[in-house]
């Protein structure tokens, strides 16, 4: 028998009443002390990515949000119990670590767009009188000094958001310049008790960039700061 | 990777997006891109994919998700 995996918890008292992936009931197995959300799980495909069976997975690990902070596992994990057990096993100090770290705390995001247009940075005094060639590396070099432009204000923004969240966040994930109008993408392990903090002071310090559009969501489930396999590449430099 | 949020912000102004997007495209984002992943375990069917998200085209993701891990298993 497989089953699909929703999340771990340091404490479940008892299964969600939801329903999960595909309409299927939601069970608390025991793998090596360790409670799990998961589904009893036929065939050898995951399920899937259909709009109910995101929305469902997120459902289940959202539900126990309220009493404590669960580990989600990422959409379509389909494991036999023995892979579990084996799994659990040889992770345990990881996974212990990662609890504890994220132990009474959300996950909320904040995105942040720049409206500015860097591309009209150089001006071309004869444009009429270049050649196709000259014009090509024009259109580079404005490309380049654009890009170059964007990275440093990425850079700016990403150490002012830093400073802002600094007394709330216990952990924080930032991406700069992921997209061509997003300029910085940050997550933030928040303790529950702060989250309200959070939230207005954020409210406050986005008062102080109106140049900047910005999209605060959460709590969510600590999806970003769950990856112990992650982690154990970046910390010995494999990709 | 791009991310269900970074297609919809090159292909479409976020700013016209109503709330109930966002917070359907930050479900999709957490939920298919993060998480703990036992390597090398996870499989997502590509070709049942349902595209309910047509108009936002946010799918992509799934599919370069679902081929990434594919690739890996090969």
């Amino acid at each position: 028998m497989k089953f699909y995996v929703y999340c771990l918890a340091e404490k479940i008292d008892a299964p969600p009443s939801i329903r999960g992936i595909s309409g299927a009931r939601v069970d608390v197995i025991t793998v090596e002390d360790w409670p799990l959300f998961v589904s009893e799980f036929e065939g050898d495909a995951a399920p899937p990515v259909t709009r109910e069976n995101v929305l469902a997975h997120d459902a289940v690990v959202r539900s126990m949000l309220s009493e404590t902070t669960p580990l989600p596992f990422r959409f379509g994990t389909v494991q036999t119990q023995s892979q579990l057990v084996s799994y659990m096993r040889t992770h345990r100090a990881a996974l212990a670590a990662k609890l504890a770290q994220i132990r009474g705390c959300v996950e909320m995001n904040v995105k942040i767009i720049s409206p500015a247009d860097t591309t009209g940075l150089i001006t071309t005094s004869e444009p009429d009188e270049q050649g196709p060639g000259a014009r090509f590396l024009k259109e580079k070099q404005r490309e380049l000094l654009g890009s170059e432009q964007r990275a440093k204000e990425a850079r700016e923004v990403a150490t002012w958001l830093e400073a802002q969240v600094e007394p709330f966040a216990r952990q924080e994930q930032v991406s700069l310049c992921p997209t061509e109008k997003l300029i910085v993408a940050a997550a933030h392990l928040i303790a529950r008790e702060q989250v309200t903090k959070y939230r207005d002071h954020l409210a406050s310090a986005r008062n102080l960039r109106p140049e900047l559009h910005f999209l605060v969501s959460g709590p969510w489930p600590p999806y970003t700061f769950s990856n112990i396999e992650l982690e154990f590449k970046t910390r010995f430099g494999v990709s | 990777m791009t991310s269900p949020f970074d297609q919809v912000l090159i292909q479409s102004d976020v700013e016209q997006l109503e709330q109930a997007d966002l917070s359907l495209l930050e479900t999709l984002d957490h939920v298919l891109n993060r998480g703990l992943v036992i390597a090398g375990e996870i499989t997502i069917a590509v070709a049942d994919v349902d595209l309910v998200f047509l108009g936002l085209n946010v799918l992509l993701s799934s599919v370069e998700t679902a081929n990434e891990v594919l690739r890996k298993r090969e």
